[in-house]
Formats: C-alpha cells, structure tokens, sequence
C-alpha cells in the first residue's frame, strides 16, 4: 500500500505577488496582463474567482466579470524563485517528489512513517514547514494513489489537509462531477454526459467494455480513474521516474497581429534561443525541431525538420526554423503565434560533423560562456543580435486544465511555461 | 525510317537507356527513347536532361530517318519476343510497328523534332582505364550525401593530373578518397569536376559491359563531361558549386593505428550492430591493450560485443561510430588487411587498406565518431 501526497499551492501567482506587494491581500487580482491587453489570465486570486474569473480566459472577459479587479503582470523569475523554495522544502520530507507544475507536486511518502509519523500529522508539519519558510498556503491531499491524493488536494482547499483512507476511494470519488478526475476536460465531459454520466459514482458503473468501445484506452484508463486507480498517461509512470522531457517548446502570442518579417523573424530568433537555454540546461540535443505558425484567421501550420545529429544551438536551430518559416509563410500574411518546438531529445550529440566541426565547437564554447553569464547577470543579458529586437515578456500559466504531468519537467524552474 | 535489328542488340543497348529516362511524366518525350537509322547502324538516345547516353548497334537500314519512341514500354515488350531479327517501321503518324516472326504490334511514338538536342563531345582529354574509374567509382559512392539540399555534395570530386587520377566523396560525416597514379598524359593542366552520382552509377554499368583492360575516352565542357565507351557515349551535367575544401579536413596524422582482418572486422561489426540504434547505428570501438572490443547496447532490447586480436600496447580508447559507414568501407575494399588510425573519441578515425593492399591504389577513408 502506497501513500502518496498531492501538495498544490494556493493561488500560487496571486499569493507570491501578494508577498511583494500586501496591498492586493483580499483583493480580486488577476496575474497574466492589463485588462486591456491581448493575451489569457495566468492566476486570478480567490477573490476574483467568485466573479467567475479563472486562469486561461481572455483578460479583457476577466475585465467584464469583474472590472474593480486588480490587472498585474506576471512575473516568471519571481514564481520560479518561489517554486525552487517550494521544491526545497518538499525534497526535506521525502527524496521522492515530483514538480508536476510550477506549483503543484506530488510526493511519496511510502514506509515514512517512523521518521514523520501517521500521513496526517506528518501532513500537518509540511503544511506548517512551508508556510514558516515560503510564507504561502498549500493545500495536501493525502490517498493511495496520485490520482486521488491530487483531487483531495482540489477539495481540502484552500489551505486544508484531507486524507482519503485506503478503501473508501470509490466513496469519496463518487458524488464528485466527473470534470473533477484529472484528465477529463470539455470533450470527455460531453461525451460522457450523453450517456447521462455526471458525477464519478456514474462513471463508476459504467460497463468497462463499453467506454473501451467508445473512448479506447482512455476509456479504460477512465473506468480506473473512476474506482480511485493511477492509469493513464502520466500515471502510468512512478513518482521519481526518469522524467527527463520528451520535448522542448516556446510559443509566443503577438500583442496585435503582425506582418513585419523583421518581427516576426527576431521573435523566432528569441524563441530559438529560449529551447536552446533549455535544452543545455538539461544536457539534451535535439534531433527534430518543429515551427508553429498561426495566422490572424486562427489557422495554423506546423513544419518540422530532422537533423541528422543532435543540437543544442541557438544559431543552428533558429537556421533551420528561419529557413522553414521563409519556405512556408503564406506571403503577406500577418501572424498571431509564433511556436519553436524541439524533440527526439537525446542526452549525446550523435554523429559529429566533419566540414563544420570547428564551426561548432566554436559556437559550443560560446553558449557555455553566454549560460554562464545569463546564470549571473539574468536571462536578458546576452543574446544573440537578432533576437534583441524579439525580446518580449515572457508569459506564464497555472496549470489551467488540471492535467498533472501537462507541463512536467525535471526541475521545478520548467514548470508552467507553455 | 524502316530497318531490322537483332532482338538481342536491341535488348542490350536499350537497357543502357533505362537508367537515364525521365521516371516522372512532367516532361513526356523525356520518358521516350530517340531512335535514328542511317548508313548500317541505328543510334539510340535517351536523356533526362541532366544526364545522356548515347548508344548504337548494327542494323539492315531500308529507310533512313529518326523518331522517338517510349523507352520503357519498348524494352518491356521487345524482352519477350523471341531471339530473332525485329523490324521496325515509323508511320508518318508517328506510331512505330513491330514485326518479328508471327508477332506484330504498334506503338505510339512521338515527333523526333521536340526530342532535346545533346550536346557534342569536345575533343578528347584523355584516356582513362574503364576498370580504373569504375573501381575508385565503387570506392568512393557510398560516401555521397543522400542529402538533396547538400547539393554540392551530391557528386564525386574528380580530379585529372598527368601523373594521375584522383576521386573524392563526402557526406560531412565521412570521407573516402581514391588516387591512381595512372599516366595521362594529354592533360596538360590540372582538371577538376563535380560528378553526379546518377552518372556514376551509369558508369558502373556502363563498365560492367566492357573488358576492365579498355579505355574510355573523357572529356569535358563548361556545363558537361563526356564518357565514351567504344560505341557508347555518356555524357553528364556537371553539379555546380564548390565542393567543400576536403584536404583541410583530412587528418595530417593519427597517434595511433592498428592493423585488423578486413573480412573479421566486417563480420564483427555486423552482428554487433544488430543491437544498436537503427536510426543512428552506433557501436563503440574500445582500442586496448591487445584487442579491438566492438560493443553496442539497446537498453529495452540487448547489447553485444565482439573482441579482435590487435597489435596495441597504448592507452585504452573509446570511440563510438555510426556501424554503417565502417561496414561501407568494409565491403567496398577488396583487401585482406585494413588499419584503423585513430586519436580520440572527438577526432576522425581513419580506415586504409593495409600496407601491401591492392597495388596502384592509395584508398583513405575518414569517419567523424559520434558521441553516445
């Protein structure tokens, strides 16, 4: 018998800017942008959530529902910052925690109890822990499994434990909307509730054949979910499994649409250097980079190329994604979205290149002297020429579908960026 | 045009063509063959623009003239005749007509006057061995890239001096390099060319057909070189661009070498390689004291390993490779014994034919390692 918990920060952006700035305490906040702004609310604060405000809407719906709240950007470094402390104090109780999210983890704390004692005590002082050495509220969700231990978390808040015993899953589950089981969004909801399924008892006992028939895998792994079972996609895994990441990905969304291929190509040159950083900071290479490209009429295209070795250079990536871009815009078109995306990751290069290697050694050289900078004096300090003009704001998300693993990453610095 | 021509001729020099005619319909008199009578002797054509050949065989010539014909559907159908005369008849609607014994078929033709024009041979350059240029052709072809957008790379280098022939290849990630010191005698300044690859694999038919002893006639232009093999003619757009500066490249010397049995070496790698990636190939080379270890490991699917006696008292050294181009240099060479030369698991590693290998010629080939 496992146990596991699910600790999930409060209002995680909203309570770290309430810590640089107490004046917003109590009030409706929303983290992401002016409400004037293009772009999707990040965080909104309790508060503000009672007017029906929530992360991923537009910022000027939020402005609608409720325009006494407070519009404040959002600030990446800060959150990451208080993840990182988040993570620390996580990593004190056990050695087995994994940052689903920026702000939202799961731990295993199977076989602690002589060092913690019984979970809910032992729940009582991480609780306590975090809020002495971050000074913000998590919600703990304690169960035998991930997936229950994370919808307790979403029922104990705000700033509550709830243990569900071994057993009583299925009861606890029960009178719970289906929309509650991590995973089921809009689609499965709908689907679902054709076949008159509303509360998880429903969905519980439902014939496990038949949501294999209609739904396939994710059927089945949604007849477990319903009886309190880790199944599907994320959960498949264990918690401290390697999860190095399966991809790399930057996206950014233009304030107003643009035409201008000056633009358009130092915001790539940007966003090649964002997977880069990241790539190296994970000792990783890809072997296939893949451009997003949407237009204002929301249409988007994607185009990738394979390299025959793997990379992890700015100039080599944002080559490549230059030259698809150049190949596949529709001439004139103004763009919405613009995303770099890196795959097949492998931690070796692979094949070295004979004509270009001393090309490449240098440019390796250089990157490791521009990270160490970068790691002293800040993401902005060196970039490359092109990119200078790309600069733009880096944008950030709670996990807004609920979906643990959505953005996972090896260290809490990647989670929540989309 | 009327003439009548041996099935067998016809067979054998229409194969010849299949190679160079256009696959693609984009341009269709490009899929046909052209096909000219005159004096005792019907010449056949066929190009795909960027590549030509020309070929003949004797014929009983009733009516001279010339029409086009498709390539393919020729060959297929005058295959299955039996080994008798054919005669061949071009209507003035352009439809050629087959009679040979109690077979007879139409086919439809089209005008010779939309069929390109090649270009003609310049004056001959030199004198090359066909057995020479094919076997440093089959040396050195499996290292061009596959690579369409490395077009430079694409192609051989080929290189003519008086004292010598001279072919390299590349594909930025390995390297093979041939040289014959064969006298030439009417080149009188140095010439270089980019060769297609398509056009080497002509050659290497085009070869397989002559003696090895014969000579072949070469020549080049601005835009093309020109093979003549006895009645054969191929001729070839050169690639344009730079071939990349291949002897900056080239090792000046490696710190170490051992000397290993081509054929176990060969033999080692394959089925060591049969547990690496399939996309990268890689296995390790571990150079120690006395041996060669070859080691290649899947995580989810096994690992092997083979060891070779080697004459080695070094250091050990671990270099990894993608399997398939030492297997290529394995299998191309004809040599009992190779060395491998190497430093460092960053450097090149290079393969040659052992000291006493194949007389003439000074065969290098250069991987770059891959880092695992």
């Amino acid at each position: 018998m496992k146990t596991y918990f699910h600790v999930d920060m409060d209002a995680f952006f909203v309570s770290v800017e309430e810590l640089f700035d107490p004046s917003l305490i109590g009030k409706p906040v929303v983290v992401g942008g002016q409400a004037n702004q293009r772009g999707v609310v990040s965080a909104a604060s309790y508060a503000a959530r009672k007017f029906g405000v929530h992360s991923a809407m537009p910022l000027r719906t939020a402005h609608r529902l409720c325009p006494q709240a407070i519009f404040v950007d959002g600030h990446p470094t800060r959150y990451r910052e208080y993840s990182g402390k988040v993570y620390q104090v996580l990593k004190s109780f056990s050695p087995q925690v994994d940052m689903a999210s920026v702000d939202e983890a799961y731990m295993d704390l199977t076989g602690t109890e002589r060092l913690h004692g019984p979970p809910l005590s032992a729940a009582h002082r991480l609780h306590d822990a975090m809020k002495r050495s971050t000074a913000l509220n998590c919600s703990i969700g304690i169960a035998a499994s991930r997936m229950v231990a994370k919808v307790a978390s979403d029922q104990a808040k705000p700033n509550g434990v709830l243990w569900v015993l071994p057993g009583e899953e299925a009861r606890f589950l029960a009178p719970l909307d289906v929309r509650k089981i991590p995973g089921v969004g809009k689609v499965t909801e709908k689907n679902l509730q054709a076949w008159g399924v509303r509360k998880v008892g429903d969905l519980a006992a439902l014939d496990e054949d038949f949501l294999r028939q209609h739904l396939g895998q994710w059927g089945l792994a949604l007849a477990g979910k319903s009886r309190g079972m880790d199944a599907g996609g994320w959960f498949d895994g264990e918690v401290g499994d390697d999860n190095t990441p399966k991809s790399i990905s930057h996206e950014f969304t233009f304030n107003e649409d643009t035409a201008d291929s000056d633009t358009l190509e130092s915001t790539l040159a940007r966003l090649s250097e964002m997977v880069a950083r990241r790539l190296r900071e994970h000792d990783l290479h890809a072997r296939t980079i893949q451009l997003k490209l949407r237009y204002s009429d929301f249409s988007t295209i994607t185009r990738a190329h394979s390299f025959d070795h793997g990379t992890q250079l700015d100039t080599e990536i944002f080559q490549q994604i230059r030259a698809l871009f150049r190949a596949n815009r529709k001439a004139n078109s103004t763009i919405r979205l613009l995303g770099v995306h890196a795959s097949g990751l492998k931690p070796a290069e692979g094949q070295l290149n004979m004509l270009d290697e001393t090309n490449t050694n240098r440019w390796r050289k250089a990157m490791s002297a521009v990270d160490r900078l970068r790691d002293k004096f800040g993401e902005d300090s060196v970039s490359l020429a092109m990119g200078l003009r790309g600069r733009f704001r880096e944008r950030v998300h709670e996990n807004p579908a609920g979906l643990p693993g959505k953005t996972a990453g090896k260290t809490p610095r990647e989670g929540g960026e989309r | 045009m009327e003439f009548t021509v041996s099935k067998t001729d016809l067979v054998r020099e229409l194969n010849f063509s299949q190679g160079v005619v256009e696959k693609k319909t984009t341009i269709p008199i490009l899929s046909n063959v052209l096909v000219e009578a005159a004096g005792d002797r019907i010449n056949l054509t066929a190009t795909d623009l960027e590549l030509g050949i020309r070929s003949s065989c004797p014929a009983r010539v009733k009516k001279q003239g010339a029409g086009t014909i498709p390539a393919k559907r020729l060959l297929d159908y005058v295959r299955l005749l039996p080994d008798a005369d054919l005669e061949v008849k071009l209507q003035d609607n352009q439809w050629a007509s087959l009679v040979c014994g109690r077979s007879r078929t139409r086919i439809a033709g089209m005008s010779r006057e939309s069929f390109p024009e090649l270009p003609q041979m310049p004056d001959v350059l030199a004198q090359i061995p066909v057995g020479v240029l094919a076997s440093m052709i089959a040396r050195t072809i499996f290292a061009i890239s596959m690579e369409e957008s490395r077009f430079t790379l694409n192609g051989s280098l080929l290189m003519l001096k008086s004292s010598g022939l001279s072919m390299v290849a590349t594909d930025g990630h390995r390297l093979a390099m041939v040289e014959h010191p064969v006298e030439l005698p009417g080149v009188t300044s140095p010439f270089r060319a980019l060769l297609p690859r398509k056009a080497m694999g002509e050659i290497l038919k085009l070869g397989q057909d002559s003696s090895p002893d014969a000579m072949l006639s070469f020549s080049g232009d601005e835009n093309h070189l020109f093979f003549q093999f006895g009645q054969r003619l191929l001729l070839s757009r050169k690639l344009t661009g730079n071939f990349p500066d291949f002897e900056r490249v080239l090792p000046k010397d490696h710190p170490h070498f051992v000397a290993l049995d081509r054929e176990e070496l060969r033999k080692s790698i394959e089925r060591v390689s049969q547990f690496s990636d399939e996309r990268s190939r890689a296995v390790r080379m571990r150079v120690q004291e006395g041996e060669l270890h070859i080691h290649s490991s899947l995580s989810e699917t096994g690992e092997s390993e083979d060891s070779l006696p080697a004459d080695y008292d070094g250091s050990p050294v671990e270099i990894g490779f993608n399997a398939s181009y030492l297997l290529d240099f394995l299998r191309a060479s004809s040599e009992e014994k190779v060395t491998f030369h190497f430093k460092d698991p960053n450097s090149a590693g290079e393969l040659r034919p052992a000291a006493n290998g194949e007389p003439g010629y000074k065969y290098r080939y250069v991987v770059m390692p891959m880092r695992i």
